[in-house]
């Protein structure tokens, strides 16, 4: 039934979307980890990416959750010169997460998420009307 | 004579058809509406004269695939994909309008409303005339 690949096809945005919000989760909550060592690299930011693929068994063009790539900007660098992981100027350095950035992702997110649960919805009601025939 | 081969039955089929074949198309549009360089697609309106099997009535043969008439390979069995579809790009180089397919969603499923309304109503005047109403 076609209606049923409707909702596959939906669910593959959700599913999508989803991971797209936990690498977001996972660049909020890691905003200010800072490196184990002085040496070290602090927690760099992670992008996800989406890529369009031909599902057969669907005959539809469905979304996964692409690559995860990293963010290659300068990290952010304060003058703490107690902290543990200080170099020998005194400078830490600070993931390249700006929250802001982030949070407006997450709306993003959740505007898309949205909208395929809408279209659950929209493909559930039709299916209903369809059976409601064999009522009448 | 099955009740699916009565001309408003066979139509309104066709219609249904046509909204769930469109519904999917949609969906993939709204999943995709973050992928870059995806462009949305939708289906021509449905036109029944065209898509109308012919039943009893005089037609011209069909002898080529090139005829008039005949859907073209790559859409749908059927139904034409609408190549005259106008969209904006974003920087990402993708099309998609997640408002624009919330609109057409939610006119797709009401338009599918009425087709099976008029079928269901098509079943109950064929009880009426049965005598069983």
């Amino acid at each position: 039934m076609d209606f049923l690949k409707t909702i596959a096809i939906a669910a593959s945005g959700l599913r999508a979307q989803s991971g797209r919000m936990r690498v977001l989760s996972e660049n909020i909550a890691n905003a200010d980890s800072t490196a184990p060592r002085p040496d070290a690299d602090p927690f760099r930011r992670r992008i996800p990416t989406f890529s369009t693929s031909f599902d057969r068994a669907l005959d539809a063009r469905v979304v996964a959750l692409g690559k995860i790539k990293t963010d290659s900007s300068q990290f952010r660098v304060k003058y703490e010169p107690g902290h543990p992981s200080a170099d020998a100027n005194g400078n830490v350095k600070y993931p390249n997460v700006n929250p802001l950035i982030e949070m407006s992702d997450m709306r993003d997110a959740q505007r898309s998420y949205e909208a395929n649960v809408n279209v659950i919805g929209v493909t559930r009601r039709m299916i209903q009307r369809t059976l409601d025939i064999l009522k009448a | 004579m099955p009740i699916s081969d009565m001309p408003i039955f066979s139509m309104l089929r066709t219609k249904m058809l046509w909204h769930q074949e469109r519904q999917r198309l949609l969906a993939e549009n709204v999943a995709n509406a973050d992928t870059p360089k995806f462009t949305p697609r939708d289906l021509v309106p449905l036109n029944l004269d065209q898509t109308r099997a012919p039943q009893g009535s005089v037609t011209l043969v069909r002898t080529n695939p090139g005829h008039i008439g005949d859907s073209p390979g790559g859409g749908p069995p059927g139904f034409r994909l609408d190549r005259k579809l106008d969209f904006e790009s974003r920087p990402s180089g993708n099309a998609v309008g997640l408002e624009d397919e919330m609109l057409k969603v939610a006119s797709n499923a009401m338009d599918y409303q009425a087709a099976t309304a008029l079928y269901t109503r098509g079943l109950a005047l064929i009880k009426t005339a049965l005598g069983r109403g």
